[in-house]
């Protein structure tokens, strides 16, 4: 084996069934650095690994706040303080009129505080994967199912960490290169 | 097995006689409520009667057309998940009859009322309204009389006659046909209402927006907005998907969606009904806004009117607790698949919805004395109508629930729809 620092482990799995429970065994070990590739969505999946809720809606509540309040206070800015002007009787500031284009900022806002979150939480872009290096992965678009435990995981330790792999029922268990 | 089989037949033959307890308990009631509401309208202040009659009516019936148009969306957009959740709402139409009676009943009421006492001042050329700030009669209004050709008792009389052919129609023939596939299993059935909802959803969409102007809207008769049919459909569906979650967890409790109806059934509703409560607004603030933004004195009445007394508090409690309570609620994903909290929202939104119809329906009338119009307050035959109607509905859901399947077992989508998964 070579010294340079290694990414982690993989092991396949021939069924969805197989990694899910493999994934539940992983959970409770305590694992927290690891992954699980599939080719196609694996329902309770999110459960099997122990992950919560994502985080992207409150990045969504966040840029959907800044639109509407953001949107109300440049129109009171524009129409009542640095230029006011009387339209149709009006009076220079009112929600009412404000609304509809704060509205629209809101949904602006909010879209782009989703795409922002996701970006952000998946860590994207992601151009390289050290998981692209190994020859076998090109099968988990196909049919075949993964799990990668990463090497920064403070549980980890080769030996043991290969030895669990196989005990949950792993195949062809290998090191990644970073 | 013959032993476990009998038992369980046995166990089913009281669970359905409980049912028809219930549900000569709820006739029991539902007649009662309405004989009293009939005893009202005839020694009571009888338009304050009749308005508080029309919101009960009108109530009850948003609940059913709401289900009818969320049957027809499942059949046109094929929807998988909602197989389950379609046959209490296939069970909730057959209200619709019941409503058209009680309706009748108050549309005569109406047309023969003496002067002041129907619901609709149109109706009798001698009934008072106020032209440009002076009372008149209908008969020298010039607004009612280029409206004549429109707004006339017996045109009137056969278009209510045509909207409830129209939902109990369409409504028989999908809810017969999903209650025949379960016999015969054959898929043709699930052909028939998704061609029947592609008519359905237009006549429906057309008879109901009109049902809204001509129940609801000429009340006022000098008053329009064109986004009024929307916003009825609005409440409708609201209504409509709150009273869904409020029967699928009752049918849970009593045993027969145990197991069946699902947390994701459940979020799946709150996330519809998460949708309609924004839609809601946006038709309710629309309308709103156009006035406000036009200032035309022929329309801004209408809100002058209700921003008067009571019901000031009543218009900012439908913008706070009707709107912005329910949508941040909905908003967090718990509150969409905890039972408890769904049921909570669920009642809460049906108590605005009601309180929604209150502001529509009754500052139309002018008050004897004092007031300009009633003020807002809920009265003792309010309580009758709402009661009597929602009686009779009750009794008619539980009768066609106790005759049917629980679930349309035979669906091509009911297998779709028990493994449904968020």
């Amino acid at each position: 084996m070579s010294q340079e620092k290694k990414y982690g482990l993989i092991a396949e799995f021939e069924t969805p069934g197989a990694v899910m429970h493999a994934a539940e065994k992983v959970r409770d070990e305590g694992f927290k650095h690891w992954d699980v590739i599939t080719p196609f969505p694996v329902h309770g999946m999110d459960q099997a690994m122990g992950l919560n809720r994502s985080r992207v809606p409150l990045f969504t509540l966040v840029g959907g706040a800044i639109g509407f309040f953001g949107g109300m206070l440049m129109i009171w800015y524009m129409n009542a303080y640095d230029y006011p002007i009387v339209v149709g009787g009006k009076p220079m500031f009112s929600p009412m009129y404000a609304f509809p284009v704060s509205y629209e900022l809101t949904i602006l806002l909010a879209a782009f505080g989703t795409i922002i979150g996701m970006f952000l939480l998946n860590r994207l872009p992601m151009h390289y994967h050290p998981a692209m290096k190994h020859e076998a992965v090109a099968r988990a678009s196909d049919d075949r199912f993964y799990i990668i435990i990463e090497s920064t995981d403070p549980r980890f330790e080769v030996k043991t960490a290969t030895t669990m792999l196989k005990e949950i029922g792993g195949q062809n268990v290998t090191q990644l290169e970073d | 097995m013959s032993t476990s089989g009998t038992k369980e037949n046995r166990s089913d033959d009281t669970r359905k006689a409980a049912g028809e307890g219930f549900a000569f308990k709820a006739l029991l009631i539902g007649g009662a409520g309405l004989l009293l509401t009939l005893l009202g309208l005839l020694v009571g202040d009888s338009p304050r009667v009749g308005l508080g009659t029309l919101i009960g009516l009108t109530f009850w019936l948003s609940i059913g057309l709401g289900m009818w148009f969320l049957i027809m969306l499942f059949h046109l957009f094929d929807a998988g998940w909602s197989t389950v959740v379609r046959r209490p709402m296939e069970h909730a139409t057959t209200i619709f009859p019941w409503i058209g009676a009680v309706f009748f009943v108050l549309l005569f009421f109406s047309l023969f009322a003496s002067v002041d006492d129907g619901i609709w001042k149109w109706m009798n050329e001698d009934n008072t309204v106020i032209v440009a700030g002076e009372t008149a009669t209908v008969e020298e209004d010039v607004l009612y009389h280029h409206k004549s050709a429109y707004l006339n008792n017996a045109f009137f009389f056969l278009r209510t006659l045509l909207y409830f052919g129209i939902f109990i129609g369409v409504a028989t023939i999908l809810r017969s046909a999903s209650f025949r596939q379960d016999g015969d299993g054959d898929g043709a059935w699930t052909t028939v209402c998704r061609k029947w909802s592609a008519a359905g959803i237009i006549l429906g969409g057309l008879a109901a927006t009109f049902a809204s102007l001509d129940w609801i809207m000429s009340l006022e008769f000098h008053w329009f907005s064109t986004i009024f049919g929307v916003w009825f459909f609005s409440g409708a569906m609201r209504a409509a998907l709150a009273a869904t979650v409020i029967v699928c967890l009752l049918l849970v409790y009593v045993g027969s969606f145990r197991g069946v109806f699902k947390q994701s059934h459940l979020y799946e509703i709150g996330r519809v009904s998460l949708a309609f409560t924004i839609f809601w607004a946006y038709i309710a603030f629309s309308q709103y806004f156009l006035i406000w933004n036009a200032n035309i004195p022929e329309v801004t009445y209408w809100y002058v009117n209700r921003e008067y007394g009571n019901w000031w508090w009543v218009g900012l409690a439908l913008l706070f607790c009707h709107f912005f309570v329910p949508f941040l609620f909905l908003l967090f994903y718990q509150n969409k698949i905890r039972p408890g909290r769904m049921l909570f929202i669920s009642i809460w939104i049906l108590a605005f919805h009601l309180l929604d119809l209150y502001f529509n329906i009754l500052p139309a009338k002018h008050a004897e004395s004092g007031w300009p119009y009633y003020s807002f307050g809920v009265s003792f035959w309010d309580v009758t109508a709402f009661v009597g109607i929602g009686g009779i509905c009750v009794w008619a859901f539980v009768k066609s629930y106790l005759s049917q399947k629980p679930i349309p077992i035979r669906d091509p989508r009911i297998l779709e729809s028990l493994n449904h998964h968020e």
